[in-house]
């Protein structure tokens, strides 16, 4: 017992591995139920229209169809997560008298199967009315601009603002000023599975719903309030799902459609959203563009930032709100700014709606925010890892009104990239390094949901054999959150892993929780499995206590399956014995250990932050701008490491999808339709493009956290752009400010240099 | 210590600037309707706001917060 943790530490395969790796995994596609029908959905082809009528007499004539429904089969209510903001709740999901993108839903359809089902859309007949529309931010909020959603002047749909310290005089100090504009550009998620859904509503009146869902207990309120049920007569199960990052923890039309089919004919409906479909009918990466302005003294200190962001919304609100907020607020990190102002417009335009993608608004803050402190060095004369070390956030430190940081592994990340960079000596003619430093939150504190539940909650139940069953509303997206809570729970009741069972993410028997968004399960429902491990715990030691006779004087601990004195370890008993007496002696009574986190008085945004460094080396080819990425060098520090093989999982899909939404992934449109809805299309870095990737873990202790661990998940996503766009500077000498980083961008910056040098000679 | 009482709802702020950013922030109707109500275009604020650095369509509104909307 010599080593602090039997369990947490080591590498483990996840618990679900082995169902996933020989196929046998059930995901929700795969889910088939008795009498079970196809669902498919009608979209709208116009970007703006109004809609005049709807006739789907055809369609429910077809033989082989069962139910058609539009928006005359709803409740005539407007879903949003922000049910705290009526105003912010805006999408019908089945339009009713307007569309406002290409893929808005106007109706769907419940078939024999998905055939029939794509046939019988054919044979709807849906009269519009094509109105004006906007398809950029830029354009949405000028005066004579068409108005998305009416009465909403400018297409404003939400502003943040966010401000500390006295930032004009601040300025009058500064020796440097300089000010930059910057364009983030979109990306879609890209889950190998698509939104899918299937939903079987009884004639008992209850309805059960497997989803594909990053949260199963907003899928069951968002549903409950949509379809006029309450949210008891909802089951929601989440089978493993194929991906999530952001874009399946709001209701979505697969979800709606398909529960609201199965309402009316009493049969079980399943929709799997088509790859256009997830491409063009779904959810996006929020596009912003930026004019940041930042000053400094002689020494390196920045005295004062100001940044305003202006993003493009799409069709309707989402979590866009919340992107917004966030991109402001760590665009202030991660540094101490005395001064600092944000101001956010959020404008609806006639696109695919904009909303969380991993990293929540951060990746694009860090794209810019990285540049700029590189560009105030360069104006400065000072090293790129110097002036982070000046002005870097360091421990317990508290960003004004706003948070408080109490682990920070910033410097010693700074320290290792420094060594790192040192290390690689003088580089090749065109290569370069570029580094970003970045941070990033372990869930999120704000309650825009408004629920009465806490945050996280777990029940560990004893069978009488010793085993345990974890009951948590967390949702395992392919992030791995079932094995890390596995281990936490073993690790405090004491126990193996293998002796953990965990049920995740059924409402009718796991406590609520508010799903895997923002980095959150690892700390927030951690913290409940380990106390609810720790009441478990506590009911066994009380019974051993009494079986041993030993003197109150004594602590008793359990580890390894044994119940011990924590003082004199060779006094011990079975924990498997006397977790059956314990049970026999209590009359048969099962333990039952329960725990619950919520965050209290803990900042307006998250309990605790993780802190990075990244360093990329690329090189780029003179002659055509197109670049290569040699390799990607993280030091990283995310509290207690639970599952080290977690977090280099974790590093590389975040390299591959940052590295693509830097160098090759966006969502080009012609008036606003998306002109790459395939795989074929939508270029991403597959695994032969891939760099080779290093993490260097720093070790902190976050006392927030379970056993000291923090977010492990989407803060990786945040420095890469950033620092290919200053490695790129830094191999050719070029600034290049709009995302992503093409071959093109690249060229045209060279030659655009090369001109203006020529004509300064 | 003076606090300023959102005449629409129930927000209260420390400084008539951020009640004026709870005002153009929120946005809807009846917060549009009472900007509108002392003689401000709401959409010219935020045209102020969006346009240049310094909170100048903030500030414009705050004095007339400041007036009207202090509490002891």
């Amino acid at each position: 017992m010599s080593e602090k943790y039997s369990v947490i530490g080591k590498n483990v395969h996840r618990v679900d591995g082995t169902e996933k790796v020989t196929g046998t995994a059930k995901y929700t596609f795969d889910i088939v139920l008795p009498n079970m029908l196809y669902g498919k959905i009608l979209r709208s082809p116009y970007t703006s229209a109004k809609i005049v009528s709807i006739d789907t007499s055809k369609a429910e004539k077809m033989e082989g169809v069962y139910a058609v429904v539009t928006a005359k089969d709803t409740i005539h209510k407007k879903q949003g997560i922000w049910r705290r903001f009526p105003e912010l709740c805006d999408e019908e999901i089945l339009c009713s008298t307007k569309v406002r993108y290409i893929g808005d839903p106007v109706a769907a359809v419940a078939a024999i199967d998905e055939y029939t089902a794509e046939e019988a859309l054919n044979l709807i007949e849906v009269e519009y009315e094509p109105l004006p529309a906007v398809y950029s931010q830029l354009e949405a909020i000028k005066e004579d601009a068409p108005q998305v959603h009416d009465g909403v002047e400018l297409n404003i749909n939400v502003t943040r603002h966010i401000e500390w310290g006295d930032v004009d005089e601040a300025f009058k100090e500064c020796d440097v000023i300089r000010e930059d504009h910057f364009v983030c550009s979109s990306q879609a998620h890209m889950c190998m599975e698509t939104h899918c859904a299937a939903a079987s509503y009884s004639y008992d009146g209850k309805l059960t719903v497997w989803a594909s869902t990053q949260a199963s207990y907003y899928t069951q309120v968002l549903l409950a309030g949509m379809l006029g049920m309450r949210e008891g007569d909802i089951r929601v199960i989440k089978p493993p799902v194929g991906g999530g990052f952001g874009g399946k923890f709001e209701l979505d039309s697969a979800q709606f459609c398909a529960a609201l089919l199965s309402k009316k004919i009493c049969r079980p409906v399943r929709i799997v959203l088509t790859r256009e479909e997830e491409f063009t009918a779904t959810k996006r990466r929020t596009p912003i563009v930026y004019t940041s302005r930042i000053g400094a003294k002689k020494d390196g200190t920045i005295l004062a930032k100001e940044i305003r962001g202006i993003t493009d919304g799409g069709a309707y609100t989402g979590m866009g709100a919340t992107a917004l907020y966030l991109t402001g607020f760590f665009s202030s990190f991660p540094y101490k700014y005395p001064n600092y102002r944000y101001d956010g417009y959020r404008a609806y335009t006639n696109t695919e709606p904009t909303s969380a993608m991993r990293g929540f608004g951060a990746p694009q803050a860090v794209f810019v925010g990285e540049q700029q402190i590189d560009l105030i060095a360069k104006d400065l004369g000072i090293d790129p890892i110097e002036i982070r070390r000046i002005n870097g956030m360091v421990p317990n430190y508290e960003v004004p009104g706003q948070a408080f940081i109490q682990s920070c592994g910033l410097h010693q990340c700074l320290d290792k990239i420094d060594n790192y960079i040192k290390g690689r000596g003088k580089l090749p003619a065109n290569r370069g390094i570029g580094v970003a430093a970045y941070g990033f939150m372990s869930g999120g504190i704000f309650n825009w949901f408004d629920t009465p539940y806490a945050f996280s909650s777990a029940i560990v139940k004893l069978s009488i054999d010793g085993k345990v069953d974890l009951f948590t509303g967390a949702c395992d997206i392919g992030q791995g959150s079932d094995t890390t809570l596995s281990m936490i729970t073993a690790e405090e009741l004491g126990v193996k892993l293998s002796d953990i069972r965990i049920h995740a993410a059924d409402t009718a028997i796991c406590p609520a929780d508010l799903g895997a968004w923002g980095s959150r399960e690892t700390l927030m429902n951690g913290n409940a499995c380990k106390m609810a491990a720790a009441d478990a715990k506590r009911q066994i030691i009380e019974f051993a206590a009494a079986k041993m006779g030993v003197n109150i004087v004594h602590d008793l601990d359990i580890r390894d399956g044994w119940i011990y004195l924590a003082d004199r370890p060779e006094r011990k008993v079975s924990y498997y014995d006397i977790v059956r007496e314990a049970i026999r002696g209590r009359d048969g009574e099962t333990i039952i250990g329960r725990g619950h986190y919520t965050p209290h008085r803990k900042g307006m945004i998250s309990p605790a932050y993780s802190f990075g460094v990244q360093a990329v080396e690329v090189d780029v080819d003179p002659e055509t701008g197109k670049m290569k990425l040699i390799n990607v060098v993280t030091a990283h520090e995310s509290g207690t490491v639970i599952n080290p093989i977690g977090i280099t999982g974790q590093l590389e899909g975040a390299i591959m999808m940052a590295g693509g939404y830097a160098l090759c992934e966006d969502q080009p449109m012609d008036q606003g339709k998306i002109l790459n809805p395939s795989l074929a299309d939508y270029k991403v870095i597959r695994s032969l493009d891939m760099p080779k990737t290093e993490i260097i873990e720093v070790d902190t202790y976050e006392p927030e956290g379970p056993f000291g661990a923090k977010e492990a998940g989407e803060g990786l996503t945040n420095p890469t752009a950033g620092a290919i766009a200053n490695a790129v500077r830094n191999a050719v000498g070029v600034t290049i400010t709009s995302l992503p980083i093409t071959p093109e961008k690249i060229f045209m910056a060279m030659q655009e240099k090369k001109a203006k040098e020529k004509k300064a000679k | 210590m003076s606090s300023y009482k959102c005449p629409v709802c129930i927000k209260v702020s420390n400084t008539p600037l951020d009640l004026a950013r709870h005002m153009i922030g929120r946005g809807d109707k009846e917060h549009r309707d009472w900007i509108a109500s002392k003689g401000f275009k709401y959409s010219e604020l935020l045209t102020m706001q969006l346009s240049s650095f310094g909170g100048e369509g903030y500030r414009a509104i705050s004095e007339v917060l400041e007036r009207e909307t202090k509490v002891k």
